[in-house]
């Protein structure tokens, strides 16, 4: 699924960083017009007279809770999603890892998403900036009514397709689940929070939703009490032990020495006392659980106190903060678990007085129905009574769709972004100069000058017919970059020429075009010669080929040339197909396409 | 803080168990499949081998590394008649990490032909033919992949024959310059002489003194060597009539190898601690002499190989290497080959070299004296190009 560049690639690097700099200013744009609006809205437009209606009421503390701390852990998120090594990164370290142990159907599943990433990941990585920290936004900015249910909702869909494709479900499915190491999926925890969010506020004015919301967190704990002791799962032994080489491995993460240090010392203490640790921690869950989940005012406080202290430890001993290292995507499941213990143990406490009206936005009168809101004369009232909060969180909105929308676009195109290709090539220059003259025989053995391809635009590369590895995917790259042509192929010519001074016949060439489909594409040359004609060629182009000893495969380099309709050389750029996967070939493609359409409008 | 009165979610905690359990079964590993060994018929002879032509001794060896990482490159070693010096004459322009199968024209010329198994994304398998122990070298194609058995290819004069791994067998009557097929895939097998033997796969090509293309065939019916002779449009059984124990076991053809005298053949019959190899010669592809049999004591055979006259040789995964001079002697055991030996050399004054690899170094052992020891003779480092296949 990954495109097999580097995360540190710095031409995707530099991309990502380009895209969301101008996102940033187009996303500035947008909200400076909205707020002129606004501005202009209050000034000019004269509402009709409010109707009475009940006064706003404030906010449900454990409502407040999730609200802002969710809001600042997607902010938080958004901002981790623009660290440099995102783009190229996250599907190769992040979302294929964590499928690797999962069944083969998660894989498939998270395999498909991660392919859009792959093909399309300055898109994709940037879109995740914005959705996250728009919606973070949004959930800060709209503390009741529709806008802030919204963005609950918005909080639950982003979150489901992170878990799904970002978390491979959190890796229940997979063998090693652990609560100390983030089950179920940090992300579920925000999902349960935004569904929360999303519910009627008058949810909060009794004290059953905190009850349940306890309850619930308290059986989900003793449930991984009883997954934590479970034997054969490698968690009660030091040595070895399921644990220990985890934090092991968090330990090597970059981060901070004094926080490695710490991380590292718990492994060796784990290390060396694995069964006491478990067992702690079987204990602790199952105690903690049940604190919880007893409703006892006396007990719940002592479980919501000390499961504080618990998760903070878990969170810095085994999680290791969750978001260092320049990959880390979210500060992993303690925090946003922590907060929703905070939001029930809040919510047992009900607002006194709490009325019907409960959701209705500061200020506002009781909202008619949908349709009658639709009418000009109220969206007239309410864009002229719009509060400040409204408009923050409709720009919050804004940047959510400055992040979805190109991605949508990105995704619905089966084509990989030639990014990937540029960055393989590591930077193309034009140049201008007249290209090599040749006179060799094609395939059919029918004599080819690059005279006689005068009034086309070429695109040119060397191939060695028995190669077996780099040439069969440039000559798959060309045939994309054929199909992707079209109509505008016919005046494009794909030439490739023989490099392999011993395997040049061409019976050599025929067999290599059957092999990868090209016999049957029209505009396709493989040239080939004399050996002195051939070493001509290569000299001309300034393509080095030699035979290796001990059974190895010719050696020449991998280029490519575009040469214009009167025969000068306008582009050369590396061809070496680089990882050969599916998204780098089909990205070559989509470059060499590119250049070719551009000499074809040039001239 | 006031909170309201307890609620006790017993249903809750008792899904939460259920839930844990069902998420612990799901994520336990699953207990392996038993493995059972293969049974000895099943397994193809390795393509590491040796032959002889008219300009020397010719052997086959892979080194480097990893064959996962495409490290793994075979190498074409000779030694010219006469002489006592091995030298490397891989033919070039071709990663061969996929394997190169060899055949020596039983016609009695120098002429040596060598295929490259195609390897990653290549799939046909180009050729080399050298006529002058290997220092130029002819090219040519097989525009199918050829099957992964050291007799695959077979060369008497002009004529030659390829076993392709869709089991076709191509015929060419011009050297390898152009093709044709003499038998499509599942054709020798549905033959009455194929069904009779109960073909499970074709093993090797030969062709006899006078020409005649022969297959080879692993077959399940008892008794049956299945090595069979094309004339006038059909295939028929033409392999030793098998007796004793042997009747009873069923056997595969691990070897057809042309000779200058007819044809040379190694069979495996029987599977496991009970699997017993036999040699077969024949002058005119119809009349055979069979050896006495040699118990494997189950290990698999590493290598084999033909050298002067009618000599055949087999190196065992257990370490032990035995030769077989024919018309009925017994089998010769050699004392334990080097570590690292890949392959025998057996030069036409009948001394014995043995091929041992140790990554890019290839080191010559020569059995001398008796009953025998192995000295040191020479060293050959092999320019293995790592990673210029991955």
């Amino acid at each position: 699924m990954n495109s097999g560049l580097s995360p540190d690639d710095p031409v995707l690097v530099a991309a990502f960083r380009s895209a969301l700099l101008h996102q940033a200013v187009l996303a500035a744009c947008l909200l400076v017009l909205l707020w002129i609006a606004w501005a202009a809205a209050r000034t000019w437009i004269t509402p009709a007279a409010p109707r009475p209606g009940p006064e706003p009421e404030p906010e449900p503390t454990g409502r407040s809770v999730l609200r802002v701390g969710f809001g600042l852990l997607w902010v938080l998120d958004g901002i981790l999603q623009a660290q440099p090594k995102m783009a190229g990164g996250l599907p190769s370290q992040v979302i294929e890892p964590a499928a690797q142990s999962s069944p083969a159907w998660v894989q498939h599943l998270v395999n498909w998403g991660g392919t859009i990433w792959s093909y399309h990941p300055v898109q994709a990585a940037s879109a995740s900036v914005w959705i996250q920290v728009g919606i973070g936004m949004w959930l800060l900015a709209a503390p009741r009514g529709w806008w802030s249910r919204s963005a609950g909702l918005a909080s639950v869909a982003w979150g489901l397709i992170v878990w799904v494709w970002g978390e491979s479900f959190g890796g229940i499915l997979a063998p090693g689940l652990s609560w100390l190491t983030g089950a179920p999926g940090a992300v579920l925890l925000y999902c349960v929070a935004g569904a929360l969010i999303a519910l009627p506020a008058s949810i909060w004015h009794t004290a059953r939703t905190g009850r349940l919301l306890l309850a619930g967190i308290g059986a989900f704990w003793i449930g991984m009490a009883v997954l934590q002791a479970w034997p054969g799962r490698g968690y009660w032994q030091g040595t070895n032990g399921t644990l220990a080489g985890m934090v092991s491995s968090m330990a090597q993460t970059s981060q901070p020495r004094p926080l490695a240090v710490l991380v590292s010392a718990f492994g060796s203490f784990d290390t060396a006392h694995g069964f006491a640790v478990n067992l702690f921690t079987v204990m602790a869950l199952a105690v903690l659980g049940a604190l919880i989940a007893s409703g006892r005012p006396a007990l719940v406080r002592a479980g919501v106190l000390a499961g504080t202290v618990f998760c903070l430890a878990v969170w810095v001993l085994v999680q290791d903060l969750g978001f260092l290292g320049g990959l880390g995507t979210d500060p992993n499941s303690m925090i946003p678990m922590l907060l929703l213990v905070w939001a029930g143990y809040r919510a047992l406490t009900p607002v006194p007085g709490a009325g019907a009206a409960a959701d209705v936005p500061a200020g506002e009168a009781p909202r008619p129905g949908w349709r009658e809101s639709l009418r000009p004369g109220p969206l007239r009232d309410r864009a002229g009574t719009a509060g400040i909060r409204t408009v923050a969180a409709l720009s919050a909105a804004v940047v959510v769709v400055i992040g979805v929308a190109p991605m949508a676009a990105a995704s619905s195109d089966p084509n990989a972004d030639p990014i990937i290709a540029q960055a393989i090539a590591g930077g193309i220059s034009p140049i201008d100069q007249p290209a090599p003259g040749f006179r060799l025989v094609n395939q059919d053995g029918t004599t080819v000058t690059l005279a006689s391809l005068r009034g086309k635009v070429v695109l040119m590369t060397f191939l060695d017919p028995v190669c077996t590895t780099d040439c069969p995917l440039i000559a798959q790259e060309f045939k994309d970059t054929w199909r992707l042509l079209g109509a505008a192929s016919r005046q494009v010519e794909l030439v490739a020429v023989v490099a392999n001074p011993t395997y040049r016949a061409t019976e050599f060439t025929r067999a290599f075009d059957q092999q990868e489909g090209l016999a049957t594409v029209p505009d396709w040359l493989y040239l080939t010669g004399t050996l002195p004609q051939l070493e001509k060629v290569w000299d001309d182009y300034g393509v080095t080929v030699e035979d290796l000893p001990a059974g190895a495969m010719s050696a020449h380099d991998d280029i490519a040339v575009v040469i214009d309709r009167t025969g000068q050389i306008n582009y050369e750029l590396s061809a070496d197909p680089g990882p050969g996967t599916t998204s780098s070939q089909s990205s070559f493609g989509v470059l060499l396409a590119g250049y070719a359409r551009q000499e074809l409008a040039s001239s | 803080m006031s909170i309201s009165p307890t609620a006790r979610p017993r249903a809750a905690l008792a899904c939460a168990l259920l839930f844990t359990a069902g998420v612990a079964g799901c994520g336990s590993a699953t207990t392996p499949p038993a493995v059972t060994s293969s049974p000895a018929t099943a397994a193809a002879a390795p393509l590491a081998t040796t032959m002889t032509t008219a300009s020397g001794v010719w052997a086959v060896v892979v080194m480097g590394g990893s064959a996962a990482q495409e490290n793994n490159f075979w190498q074409l070693f000779t030694v010219p008649a006469g002489g006592s010096q091995w030298s490397l004459v891989t033919p070039p322009a071709v990663a061969d990490n996929g394997g190169l199968v060899t055949t020596a024209d039983s016609g009695g010329t120098s002429q040596l032909q060598v295929a490259f198994r195609p390897s990653q994304s290549l799939t046909f398998s180009p050729l080399a033919s050298t006529a002058d122990g290997g220092h130029a070298w002819a090219t040519g194609l097989l525009d199918a992949p050829i099957a992964a058995d050291p007799d695959a290819l077979a060369a008497r004069g002009p004529s030659m024959l390829a076993l392709l791994t869709d089991g076709t067998v191509e015929r060419s009557a011009s050297s390898g310059a152009s093709w044709s097929t003499l038998a499509r895939p599942g054709a020798i097998t549905a033959s009455a002489a194929g069904s009779r033997c109960r073909v499970t796969a074709l093993t090797a090509v030969s062709l006899t003194s006078s020409g005649t293309p022969l297959t080879g065939a692993a077959c399940s019916a008892p008794g049956s060597a299945g090595i069979f002779a094309y004339a006038q449009g059909t295939w028929r059984a033409t392999g030793p009539a098998l007796t004793g124990s042997l009747a009873s076991q069923p056997v595969r053809v691990l070897r057809l190898a042309g000779t200058a005298a007819g044809n040379t053949a190694l069979l495996l019959a029987g599977s496991g601690g009970q699997a017993r190899l036999y040699a077969a010669w024949t002058s005119d592809g119809a009349h055979w002499t069979v050896s006495p049999p040699f118990p494997t004591d189950g290990a698999q055979v590493r290598s084999s190989g033909t050298g002067p006259g009618s000599l055949a040789w087999v190196m065992l995964a257990n370490g032990r290497a035995v030769t077989v001079t024919g018309r009925s002697t017994s089998w010769r055991s050699l004392p334990d080959p080097p570590a690292g030996a890949a392959v025998l050399g057996v030069l036409p004054a009948g001394t014995v070299d043995a091929l041992a690899v140790a990554g890019g170094n290839l080191t010559l052992f020569q059995l001398t004296g008796t009953p025998g020891t192995w000295s040191e003779t020479q060293e050959i480092k092999v320019p293995i190009q790592y990673g210029s296949s991955s």
